[in-house]
């Protein structure tokens, strides 16, 4: 069971991950959500969060910008990025910053239970 | 309508290698995104620039390459599309619609992106842009190096257009 924090410039995308999380049939309590980077840090505030799905290319904070952000505070929860970015560079930028794994945007619930499954 | 031969020396790929990718990319976000099974009906027969109560999604490409990917729907088609990948029953052009139709421009931009790119950091997609109204014009569409591709989806068509440049 864990708590969630999407995030997402797209509100129809967070939508869709939250129905494609419980569909999958993964230990969801509560599902988070925010618009970009800035709003994720301050929705993670007083809150434990169990996993962080992000997507990079977001306005004003994008998603490299907030994984590096997160670690900096001393965070050390799973983070992965969900994302049309496919590119090795870009990826493995993420992975430097302290991302924990990537999903390719568009995923099917089978594909975020193989690789979240493990995560909650 | 066609891809300038720069695009096609720069990028290897003939226009029709690159409108099959654009047309498996597009079923693919369809199918696991929008739960909509799609028809290609490429080559398109006669260009369309004039776009009549619909709503048009598009995300810029920057880079070694620049471009426009977008989507044009009816809005029919268009609010069909939102009720699916929200799962609730959407009736009227707003916010959902214009967020829905950006996302799908942003998800086929990455695929564009990735057989564009070397690694993913020379080329950036744009936050997408979303248009709708009762009567409007895009230009980048009349254009001669801009691949359009006509899909059907239960008797409604759309269309997926790429815009590319090589930059030197």
């Amino acid at each position: 069971m864990g708590n969630i924090l999407i995030v997402d410039d797209s509100s129809t995308m967070r939508k869709i991950i939250s129905r494609s999380l419980r569909q999958a049939g993964l230990q969801v309590d509560d599902i988070y959500e925010a618009a970009d980077g800035i709003e994720a840090l301050s929705v993670m505030e007083g809150k434990s969060i169990d996993l962080i799905l992000s997507d990079i290319n977001m306005p004003n904070m994008d998603g490299l910008e907030f994984v590096k952000c997160v670690r900096a505070k001393g965070v050390a929860v799973p983070i992965v990025m969900i994302t049309t970015e496919g590119g090795e560079d870009i990826l493995k930028e993420a992975m430097t910053n302290g991302a924990n794994d990537s999903i390719k945007k568009p995923f099917t619930p089978d594909q975020l239970n193989e690789k979240l499954g493990g995560m909650l | 309508m066609s891809l300038n031969k720069e695009i096609i020396q720069a990028t290897h790929l003939e226009e029709a290698d690159l409108a099959t990718y654009v047309i498996n990319a597009t079923k693919e976000v369809f199918s696991t995104m929008v739960m909509m099974a799609l028809e290609d009906c490429y080559p398109l027969k006669e260009p369309v620039t004039s776009f009549h109560c619909s709503v048009t999604g598009m995300v810029g490409l920057a880079g070694t390459y620049t471009g426009i990917l977008s989507i044009h729907c009816p809005k029919s088609l268009a609010l069909r599309i939102t009720s699916n990948m929200l799962g609730m029953e959407v009736d009227e052009v707003g916010e959902d619609v214009n967020d829905a139709l950006g996302e799908i421009a942003n998800m086929l931009g990455g695929y564009v992106k990735q057989i564009l790119s070397k690694g993913g950091l020379d080329i950036n997609l744009s936050i997408p842009t979303v248009i709708s109204g009762e009567d409007y014009t895009v230009n980048s569409m009349s254009d001669s190096d801009c691949v359009i591709i006509p899909f059907n989806s239960e008797g409604e068509q759309f269309l997926v257009g790429l815009k590319l440049h090589k930059e030197s």
